[in-house]
């Protein structure tokens, strides 16, 4: 009976494909490219995991808002840009103005929150597409990057390293970096909030009936507001992590980031039509694009053919959940949780 | 008028899944006669137009046009033989202008290149023809509902129309634009034109029609040339069921009053005024677009009013948005359960425990709590379903509603709006929620109740307010009540019929 429930998680599916291909690409390393030996492969290396780990920690948090905001029916293309600009402004204070850490820190969340609160201001008070509105704020925050940067980087010269460069040695080859830990524990509070709270059960109910919620008593506007500000939060604290660990205000330091988050939220399962999703989907997500990008770089793909990798699995992977949703729906039978199918056209 | 027909329908049948609308109908249609088409809500006035455009075909029976037997219409054919309907919502292109709208998909060509010139001119006649002030290049979108009407008018004329059927054209139109229509419309039908007109204004069917015919449940009562005809007849035939299909309520003790509206207008509702009692059912009337659900929103709170009082227990209380109105113990079950009151793709747990949130001030949603919740009233509520992780879209019609009801119940709602609350739900699970309803009412809670269905508005209410054009033309008490007396004053009869008109 438990093991049944276990497999019936709406988790299972990705969870089993991350650990179907943490297998295979175990497997491939071993056979075609270490002859063999065991001792060779690095993939499941304790430092390999470590170093993947620290990897993913950026995109896990901005993952983690980006669910929220996805649940809720929204979306939100700007964050990339929006690390560019949070990230150069913050090593500008501290080089140009002298700024200390706390200060920046102050001043990248303050920043971060009140852009997102303009965004959340126009996408909640007008009709207009999340979609678009976030298109164009992309636009304006890579603007402010380049006036701020003029396109070269900004050093902070080893300042503001807590963040980005302390690690906790578990054992000699396994150290978790400070990301790493910060992931962990924005994981665990968002999974409870989710979960166990009220303003968790509004991000479900306004994403999967904006009408019905506000008959139910739900602000809807003000709400979505508080989401997009709580998105903010998130991307200040990925932005500081980031210019910690890489010691610069790249003004490319964010570049992409909303695909790789937006990819890894909706292979996690969070619909893009909102009322549906959990961050523990949204972290295997993350794990799974995590893992397979280090793998083509250990198996010793060529960079180009790794985007092409990855946009396949990307698909492959949505519609693999697309698959065990349509089936499971029309399981018949009165399994507690289980939907008996009436009508197939309404499944 | 000539006694020439144009359109004859004989013995057509159509039934939908679980309902027979039409059965064994008859009807016909002569050149240049004015007919209008009269029944209640749900009668089968659309399916029949629906019928008539190609949009249903009927499932047995034959439709014959012009002297010929049609074969499988369809909304092509049909315009192109020259049936054209106006529906009540406007079926223009409105960023295009009047001439575009006209031809489109029928532009005039010279050539290879479209003769903009000569439809141009075309327009300009028609437009004489109908005395519309409108100019060829205005904008359809920019004019006003009535100006609209003429140009669809105007389409059916540029193709060459011999039928047109006009589905409740009046609808929020000024007297002015309604002579007006009236006008072109008798001009049409003496130039050789035939028209369907359906209407739920007694009025306007008694200054054009010709011939009416009264359908009632999918079933023709009787044709009659409008010479002779009194409203009296016309509204005994849209009603007259029979009284055993009532559900027969038990009576509960009427207490004080407990929810009141004073002189509420905005949203389409003007000055109307109300009161509630513990343990009594209000019910409203009137036919569909009367402002009913404008009101309930109004008493809800989902749109402001922009004059007037609500008073809850006497106190006076500002409804701002839904949650000042469910701060205020009331609830609202809207008529359209799936878009507006359910979370289809969320379980049951989640669907019953979202509105009762508002009513306690921790930040904690625990799962077992909703859970027990939910179980409590999925059990008293007798809900057929697997189990509270039920997502709601896979329960039917009437547990569906039930789980909205549930919803309200854990909120400990006390005052409580059915719009149409039984709207698709089939005659088992009905006559459940009524016992729910008169199980409120022991309660002592107050319930304001819509409905379209008259046998069920009748049986349950203590007192019916009849609504028209979003104004309350008529409060008719217990005694009062009966089918005839309600539907008198939604169409708006004169007032020769009796009762008592406020």
């Amino acid at each position: 009976m438990k093991t049944g429930r276990l497999f019936k998680h709406e988790n299972a599916p990705m969870f089993f494909v991350l650990v179907l291909a943490i297998i295979a690409v175990y497997l491939v390393e071993l056979f075609f490219v270490r002859g063999s030996n065991i001792s060779k492969v690095a993939f499941l290396k304790p430092m390999n995991i470590a170093n993947v780990l620290m990897q993913i920690s950026i995109t896990g948090m901005l993952a983690i808002s980006m669910t929220l905001v996805m649940i809720s029916g929204g979306i939100d293309l700007s964050i990339g840009q929006m690390m560019c600009f949070l990230g150069t402004a913050m090593a500008f204070m501290m080089k140009n103005v002298g700024w200390g850490s706390w200060q920046v820190a102050i001043f990248g969340v303050v920043l971060a929150v009140l852009f997102q609160l303009l965004m959340g201001l126009i996408i909640s008070r007008t009709k207009l597409e999340p979609f678009i509105v976030s298109l164009g704020f992309m636009s304006i925050y890579k603007g402010f990057t380049y006036l701020i940067t003029n396109g070269r980087e900004i050093t902070i010269e080893g300042k503001f390293s807590f963040l980005g460069r302390s690690y906790i040695n578990l054992t000699e080859n396994f150290r978790l970096g400070m990301p790493v830990i910060i992931l962990v524990i924005l994981v665990i509070i968002m999974y409870l909030i989710l979960k166990y709270t009220k303003f968790g059960r509004t991000v479900y109910a306004v994403g999967g009936n904006e009408s019905a919620a506000y008959l139910a008593g739900i602000n809807v506007k003000n709400f979505k507001l508080l989401l997009y500000a709580i998105n903010g939060l998130f991307i200040a604290i990925a932005s500081m992590s980031s210019l910690s660990r890489m010691g610069t205000g790249n003004p490319l330091m964010g570049e992409g980031k909303e695909i790789e988050v937006i990819a890894a939220v909706v292979v996690g399962g969070t619909a893009l039509s909102g009322g549906k999703g959990n961050i523990i989907g949204t972290l295997i997500g993350v794990l799974l694009l995590g893992f397979i990008s280090n793998a083509l770089n250990i198996l010793g793909v060529a960079p180009h053919w790794q985007y092409i990798m990855r946009g396949i699995l990307i698909i492959v992977s949505v519609l693999l959940m697309y698959m065990s949703i349509v089936n499971s729906a029309s399981v018949k039978g009165n399994v507690k949780g289980k939907p008996v199918v009436v009508n197939k056209k309404t499944a | 008028m000539s006694e020439e027909l144009i359109l004859k329908m004989e013995g057509i049948s159509k039934s939908f899944p679980g309902v027979t609308v039409f059965d064994g109908f008859d009807f016909d249609l002569r050149r240049g006669e004015i007919h209008c088409i009269c029944g209640e809500n749900g009668a089968g006035k659309s399916t029949l137009i629906k019928m008539l455009s190609g949009a249903y075909s009927p499932d047995r029976g034959d439709i014959y046009f012009d002297g010929k037997k049609t074969e499988s219409m369809n909304p092509h054919t049909a315009m192109r033989m020259g049936i054209q309907t106006i529906y009540q919502e406007h079926n223009l292109f409105p960023l295009l202008n009047v001439v575009e709208n006209l031809y489109a998909g029928n532009q005039i060509m010279k050539g290879l290149v479209i003769d903009e010139k000569k439809m141009v001119e075309k327009t300009k006649e028609i437009l004489d023809y109908l005395h519309a002030s409108i100019s060829p290049f205005d904008i359809v979108g920019r004019l006003g509902s009535g100006a609209q009407k003429t140009v669809e008018i105007a389409k059916a004329l540029v193709q060459e129309s011999k039928v047109i059927i006009l589905d409740e054209p009046t609808a929020s139109f000024s007297q002015m634009e309604i002579d007006h229509l009236m006008g072109i419309i008798k001009k049409l039908a003496a130039n050789g034109l035939s028209i369907i007109y359906i209407s739920h204004h007694l009025e306007e069917v008694f200054k054009i029609a010709q011939r009416v015919t009264v359908i009632r449940d999918g079933q023709k009562v009787n044709t009659y040339d409008i010479k002779g005809l009194t409203e009296q007849k016309l509204i005994h035939d849209m009603v007259g069921r029979d009284v055993s299909l009532f559900y027969q309520r038990k009576k509960v003790p009427i207490g004080d009053v407990i929810f009141e509206a004073v002189n509420l207008s905005g949203n389409g509702v003007n000055n109307i005024s109300l009161t509630v009692r513990e343990g009594e059912v209000l019910g409203i009337s009137g036919m569909i677009g009367s402002g009913r659900t404008e009101l309930a929103e109004l008493l809800f709170g989902v749109k402001k009013a922009e004059s007037g009082e609500i008073l809850i227990k006497g106190k006076p209380v500002r409804m701002r948005t839904p949650l000042s109105a469910i701060k205020n113990k009331m609830c609202f079950i809207t008529e359209n359960r799936q878009a507006t009151g359910l979370f289809l793709r969320h379980a049951l747990d989640k669907n019953i425990a979202i509105a009762s949130y508002s009513q306690t001030k921790t930040p904690f949603a625990w799962p077992r709590e909703d859970y027990k919740v939910s179980k409590h009233y999925i059990d008293a509520l007798n809900i057929a379903t697997p189990g509270v992780y039920q997502l709601a879209m896979f329960l039917s019609g009437g547990n569906q509603q039930k789980v909205v009801l549930a919803k309200w119940f854990a909120t400990e709602a006390g005052i409580f709006i059915f719009d149409e609350p039984t709207r698709g739900i089939d005659v088992g699970a009905k006559e459940e929620i009524y016992k729910i309803i008169v199980n409120l009412l022991e309660q002592k809670k107050a319930v304001i109740m819509i409905s379209s269905d008259m046998p069920e508005l009748i049986a349950m209410s203590d007192r019916i307010m009849v609504m028209r054009n979003g104004t309350l033309v008529a409060e008719v008490q217990k005694d009062d009540i009966s089918e005839e007396n309600i539907l008198k004053h939604s169409i708006g009869a004169n007032e020769t019929l009796g009762g008592n008109e406020r």
